[in-house]
């Protein structure tokens, strides 16, 4: 068993929504970012303590992961997106189609928001990059949202990153 | 496909006066280009500012990574080339996400700070958020509900509807609209974090789960645009120094077609017998007190015109007195001490008012408790009750 997996069942995150996309009609329009993350978000926080603040939050975070695997760009295959909780936190698990040259570069991006040089790091895209890159909108989340980050890999042309977001803490 | 375009979706703005620019709803674009023109006339602004420029992000709801980035560029260079100036950007303590993102910006750029604005803006706030007053907040409502009960369906409130109580306080006027009318949907909002604490506790020990309170400023609320069959704000209209920038919120929430549903007072009608003259001196004084600090606590038979001009229609008044005859008598007195406490004891003292001044004030007060005990006396304190509907 690998070393995430074992994580995954040492824990009681239960799943609370789950939708599947074809990514051609998730690539037709970028408002569907906007959509499904502010959807998704309220059906989520209806019942947390404050569920406009959390909502709020949500679909921050949910927006960027889903950006990101928009700006993929790959219109073969499906996306995937599951939310789990347990206690005050969320977990998103967001699959998409991930070329393997692509893959190391997640590995890497992951690596660095668990690293001291983190912080460093993205104030630096902010004083450096014209946009945000990929691996920036990873620290951000880090940051930001106190997320703990991790890269599932399956042998299939997919990758998943499973997104830890204790929000109701920093919503209350 | 999608039928709002991202700039229908956000508002960007320069006062040149106040030297603010304002980004204001949603704002997560594809790519820089499609903010480009709001970018330059952020630039703009910058050229324009000398010394302080604010950047007022209390109403940004949502903005992506890419929109981030293209403002923080825009503030970093302007740091690089203008020395002398300052930014400070004001974030709300309601949009958490904005702090924290913006806060990044002054560890790079010492010429950039972050301000989060609070209820320290409203001048009366910290008066009515003090906890000691939840006793006397819940024997208010229970003694209004009696009346609202009755005059609630005539404003728009029925089974099954959505509806958001602003500036709900400890909650209570929304637990007991849940019981009367359960409405499909409750949304209860408050800007003060120990009323919604005490509010959420007393639904989790009634086993309440259906009432989403929340934290948020009435002026600058994070709700959504036309979600509501009715919105209600109970005694708050007359609190804020600017009633009409609330009441412009509680019409773009409500849904076309819905109501919104206000109660305020007319303090210097307070009345009671015997001992008229002393407890018309104080009340007429209490308005005068409110209005040192930028309330109006006269407004309840202003509700029609607020209304009006806020753009509502069909617009109906009414008005109720609560008297010592309504129940307990001891009940109505016991929020006139608590008026006395607040008003004489802390009010009246923060005006820098004499001493003799306060005995007269407090004196009215206690004339308003004796006339509402006496076996043959008759207190009495009147609201005005008012709705108007949003036009389809």
């Amino acid at each position: 068993m690998a070393a995430t997996e074992k994580e995954s069942a040492k824990t009681a995150f239960e799943p609370l929504l789950q939708f599947e996309m074809e990514m051609g009609t998730f690539l037709s329009d970028w408002q569907h970012c906007d959509q499904l993350s502010t959807f998704m978000a309220r059906m989520i926080s209806h019942n947390r303590a404050d569920p406009v603040r959390h909502s709020n939050f949500l679909s921050s975070a949910l927006n960027e992961l889903l950006e990101m695997s928009f700006r993929s760009g790959i219109p073969d295959g499906r996306l995937g997106c599951t939310v789990y909780r347990d206690g005050p936190t969320e977990r998103v698990k967001l699959s998409f189609p991930c070329p393997s040259t692509q893959r190391q570069f997640y590995r890497e991006a992951v690596s660095r928001t668990n690293n001291g040089s983190a912080y460093a790091r993205y104030l630096d895209a902010i004083w450096t990059e014209l946009a945000p890159s990929r691996e920036v909108i990873l620290l951000d989340l880090a940051i930001n949202f106190d997320a703990e980050i991790r890269l599932e890999e399956r042998p299939s042309p997919s990758i998943t990153l499973v997104v830890d977001l204790p929000l109701e803490g920093i919503v209350n | 496909m999608s039928t709002v375009t991202l700039s229908e979706r956000y508002r960007a703005e320069f006062d040149p006066n106040s030297q603010e620019f304002s980004l204001a709803g949603v704002i997560r674009p594809h790519s820089v280009d499609e903010i480009a023109a709001t970018v330059t006339q952020l630039k703009q602004a910058i050229d324009a500012a000398r010394g302080v420029l604010y950047i007022n992000v209390k109403r940004l709801a949502q903005m992506n990574n890419t929109a981030f980035h293209a403002f923080a560029r825009a503030f970093l260079d302007a740091c690089r080339t203008r020395s002398d100036i300052r930014l400070v950007v004001v974030t709300s303590s309601v949009v958490g996400w904005t702090e924290r993102m913006f806060r990044h910006l002054s560890n790079i750029e010492p010429q950039i700070t972050v301000e989060v604005y609070d209820s320290k803006f409203y001048p009366g706030q910290t008066f009515v958020e003090d906890t000691s007053f939840i006793p006397i907040l819940r024997t208010q409502t229970k003694m209004t509900w009696r009346h609202e009960r009755t005059i609630l369906p005539r404003h728009g409130m029925r089974a099954g509807i959505h509806m958001a109580d602003i500036c709900c306080g400890i909650g209570d006027f929304a637990v007991l609209v849940r019981k009367e009318f359960q409405p499909a949907r409750i949304v209860a909002l408050d800007h003060s974090k120990a009323s919604l604490a005490y509010a959420r506790d007393v639904a989790t020990n009634f086993g309440i789960t259906d009432i989403e309170y929340t934290f948020g400023d009435a002026s600058e609320m994070l709700l959504e645009d036309n979600q509501f069959d009715l919105v209600t704000c109970r005694h708050s209209l007359q609190i804020f120094n600017q009633p009409d920038v609330l009441l412009k919120e509680l019409y773009r929430i409500c849904k076309p077609g819905g109501r919104v549903y206000i109660t305020n007072e007319k303090n210097s009608h307070c009345l009671g017998e015997p001992r008229a003259q002393s407890i018309q001196w104080t009340y007429n004084e209490v308005a005068k007190l409110f209005a040192h600090f930028e309330m109006d606590v006269e407004l309840g038979p202003k509700s029609r015109r607020y209304l009006a001009d806020a753009g509502f229609e069909d617009i109906r008044v009414e008005s109720f007195m609560v008297t010592n005859l309504d129940g307990d008598p001891q009940d109505f007195a016991d929020i006139i001490t608590a008026w006395e406490n607040v008003y004489a004891g802390e009010m009246a003292v923060k005006r820098g008012d004499p001493p003799e001044f306060i005995e007269r004030f407090r004196q009215g007060f206690r004339d308003h408790i004796f006339a509402a005990l006496h076996p043959k006396g008759y207190a009495g304190w009147p609201i005005w009750a008012a709705s108007g509907r949003k036009p389809l």
